[in-house]
Order: C-alpha cells, then structure tokens, then sequence
C-alpha cells in the first residue's frame, strides 16, 4: 500500500507560496521546544513541522507526515498579530491512495454578518474562488461540526476520489490559491486603532484556536493517526500550528 | 428531469399543518398587529398576477413567541413562493426558524435553517444548546438527490450570489435544488423534522439573564431581519406586484 503512489506536492507548494515572506523561525512556543518536530520518524509516522514569525504574522506554522506510508498528512496555518483584524488561514490535508479530503478557509476574526465591509474585503474577494472549486469531484462540507462552525462563507471542503492522477493536483489547486489571496491581504492591512474591535477580535482568536487544538486528535486527525503521533509530538504539532 | 404540472405540486402550508400535524397540541392564535402593522392584508391577498396568504401567529398562553408565519405566494399560475418562520421574542436567543420552498414545474429551491442569533463560532455552548438535536437530521437529508448531486455535497451553494444570506445561515442549513417529485416531498419531511426541533428548543427556552449577551444577540437578530427585507432578491417583484406597503408587511412577517 503507497509505495506506488505519487504523493502531491502539498509542503513545496505551500512553502513556495510562504517564502515570498521575510520569515524567522520559532524554536519555542508556549514552554515547548519545536524543534524535535522539525523532522521526526518513528515506526510509523515519518516528518517535518516549523513554526515562523513574519511581520504584522505571530505565527505560521507549515509540516507534513507520512502515516505507515498510506497517508499523506499536509497543514498550514496562519495567525495574524493580535494587532490586526485579518482573518486567520487554515489548511489541512488528508491524501490516500484513492481519496484526498481537504479543508481550507480564511476564517473571519469577527462576526462577518454584522461587519460588512470585513466581509467585503476579505472574503467576497475570495468568493470567485469559492465559486471556481464548486465544481471540484467530492467537493461536500467539512465534516466536524465544530470546525464547520468556524469556517467563513468562503471554505472550501472535499473528499475528491482519485480516479486519475491529475485530481491530486487540481485538489491542491484551492490551497495554493486561497493561500495567495490570503497573502495579499497581508499587505494591505493595518493595525487596530479600536479598543472594541481588538476585545472582539482577541475573543473569536481564542475560541477558534482553542476548539482547532481540541479538534486536532480525533478529528484534523483520526485516533490510529493521532496515537501513533505519540503525545509530545502531538503536542509539538499543536502549539506549531494552533 | 420532472416536470410536475401545477396540481402536483406541494401544498406547502396543507402537507404541514393537516398531513404532519405540526402544530398539534399547540393552539395558534392569529396575530393581528406586528411592528405597529395591521397584518391582515396579508391573510389572504389577490393581485392580477399573483395570490395568497401570509398567515402570522401566536402561541395561546406563551410569551416566548415573537410570530410564527405560514404562507405561500402563488404566481401567474406557475410558482409557488411558500414560506414557514418562527422567531422567538428579544428576550430568547434561540435560532430564527427559517423554511423558503420556491416551487416551479422543474425543481424546488429550498432553505430551511436554525439561523443563529449569535456568531457560533464564538459561543460553543450555542452550539451544543441548539444544535446538537439536528446535526443528525442534517446528515440524514442531505443526501436527498439535489442537495447531492453527482457525488458532490452542495448544501450552502443555493444562496451563492448573496454573501450576506450565506453569513446568516448556520452550519446546519439544507439548501439546495430539488428536482423530482419524491424528493420534494422528503423535503417536506426535512422541515417539518427541523421544525419540529424548533418547537420543542421553544418549550425548554429560558429566558436570557445576560444584558451584555442580550445586546449582542439583538444586534444580529435585527441585522438578519433588516438583511432579508431590504435585500431579498424576490423583494423588487412583490414591490411591483403589492407596492411598497404591503411588500413591507409581507417580508417582514416572512422574516
């Protein structure tokens, strides 16, 4: 099983993406050391996590695994300094032999209903995308009801059925894409003048950081996965990506 | 594809109150006045183009009940616009009970909802106090063909052309376009289940005690409300049709 497949290009893609950023890289965070994670192999799982600072950006965090070779495991989070309101990026990927399920978004800092021109600017200008991987096989909602309820307007989910090759790349398309708008935004923004706005954002922040660290083991990633990850390496993953 | 004739199309507003007896046990008292508006030119209307009835109620011996509308909009003999709301009064968070069923010869366009008076994302308990009951029903309906099409699950697509109908939805909303004949009536299943939900979350409410959560939760309740009667796409035509009065009682008993 997996010897024969060609795994996509998921880490590459994403860190060519990243590198147009001035990045440094976090070696602790929170009390853990992060760089055992930077590339570990045990008997079953076999990869490599970082962790990076990037200016108005407190933490990117970038890896991938491999799980007894079968399973492909990609993720990529953004969090912006707590000075400003952008979104945050989450992208997570699971690829098989015969599917890849995926989630990415830019997940709204504050309630996208009531702030209009929030909504306008950072997702509706994502929206043509949106529209764009409609049409992508497997294309469903993100599963957890609890990571469904953070997503934006904007999300993109899937289990695209590999039938033929080329599907492992035009599923990576969305990645790749919502990462580059993201980017953009990063230019663009400015810090939060409003003592309101930064209670607001500092609250939604926390609880979509808090319920992604609860929903890593079990949900991002299932139990067989998640025990074979071993609890420190676990714990090294959380704090590089949440 | 079906094509269903006029005859054979859902009676929205008959199937749910005479076939699923959804409001059985509970006495219905009309609601004569809303928002300082006579609501009875909307009890039954005629146009040259278009008829029907927007009915507004209350529930006998409960103060929890801000309306509860049933309603359909027949046009020019080849659509039906049906609709069935609940809404809680401003002292209750509970979701807005929303059902939009368009009905013309080749699909039903349908969304039915509990649309969150708060940002879910930020109030897990929310989450769990409202939604727990239809996260099951949820993944049950939508698999009816239409909402799942070709092996791609398209619930939240139907309002793509309006981000701010999306932002009100929850992540529990079944929307979509539904095609034939005995899909559309397991649609009627699937809103009369939410419903049914609905009315007994109703029964539990408790009233909030928080004024600071109490301010938040009005102000996207009353950003909903103001979105979907200034806003629907449908809104120019009953404009056309009724004149701008009777639009404005209309869609602010739908909504």
């Amino acid at each position: 099983m997996g010897e024969g497949i060609k795994w996509s290009p998921y880490l590459e893609k994403m860190r060519e993406q990243m590198d147009q950023l001035k990045l440094s890289e976090i070696k602790e965070w929170s009390g853990y050391d992060l760089t055992p994670a930077r590339e570990f192999k045990t008997a079953q799982v076999q990869g490599g996590f970082k962790a990076f600072h990037a200016e108005k950006i407190e933490k990117i965090g970038v890896g991938s695994f491999y799980f007894n070779k079968e399973i492909h495991h990609g993720f990529c989070t953004i969090i912006p300094d707590e000075d400003y309101d952008l979104p945050m990026f989450v992208s997570q990927w699971e690829e098989g032999e015969k599917e890849i399920r995926f989630l990415v978004d830019i997940m709204p800092t504050v309630d996208s209903l009531i702030d209009e021109e929030y909504r306008k600017r950072y997702l509706e200008s994502v929206q043509p995308l949106w529209e764009k991987y409609a049409s992508l096989p497997g294309i469903c909602p993100e599963e957890s009801d609890a990571i469904r309820s953070l997503c934006s307007i904007v999300y993109t989910a899937a289990k695209v059925p590999i039938d033929k090759e080329g599907l492992r790349l035009a599923a990576l398309a969305p990645h790749t894409e919502y990462l580059k708008s993201y980017l953009n935004f990063l230019q663009e923004a400015y810090s939060i003048k409003d003592d309101t706005r930064r209670k607001e954002v500092k609250r939604k922040r926390g609880v979509i950081r808090d319920v992604l660290r609860k929903r890593f083991s079990g949900e991002i990633v299932c139990d067989s996965v998640s025990e074979a990850l071993e609890s420190n390496l676990q714990e090294q993953m959380v704090a590089i990506l949440f | 594809m079906a094509r269903l004739g006029w005859n054979d199309m859902v009676d929205f507003a008959k199937v749910i109150c005479d076939e699923y007896k959804l409001f059985e046990g509970i006495e219905l008292v009309p609601l004569e006045t809303y928002e300082g508006m006579d609501t009875k030119p909307a009890w039954e209307f005629k146009a040259p183009m278009a008829s029907g009835f927007y009915k507004p109620y209350l529930i006998k011996g409960s103060d929890k009940i801000e309306k509860i509308t049933i309603g359909e909009l027949h046009y020019m003999g080849r659509a039906k616009y049906c609709a069935l709301n609940m809404t809680a009064t401003d002292d209750y968070d509970l979701p807005i009970f929303a059902c939009e069923f368009d009905e013309t010869a080749p699909r039903v366009g349908v969304t039915t909802d509990f649309m969150p008076t708060v940002d879910i994302a930020v109030h897990e308990d929310y989450l769990k106090k409202y939604y727990s009951q239809i996260a099951g029903l949820w993944r049950k309906y939508r698999t009816i063909p239409g909402f799942t099409k070709e092996g791609r699950c398209l619930v939240q697509r139907r309002y793509g052309p309006w981000p701010w109908a999306r932002e009100t939805l929850s992540p529990f909303s079944l929307d979509g376009r539904v095609e034939e004949k005995e899909d559309r009536k397991k649609v009627m299943e699937a809103v009369v289940a939410y419903a049914r939900v609905w009315l007994d979350l109703l029964e539990k409410a408790e009233p909030i005690n928080d004024p600071d959560y109490k301010q938040e939760m009005l102000k996207r309740k009353k950003t909903m409300q103001k979105y979907y009667r200034d806003l629907d796409p449908g809104g120019e035509v009953m404009k056309k049709i009724f004149g701008e009065g009777k639009h404005h009682l209309f869609v602010s008993l739908v909504f």
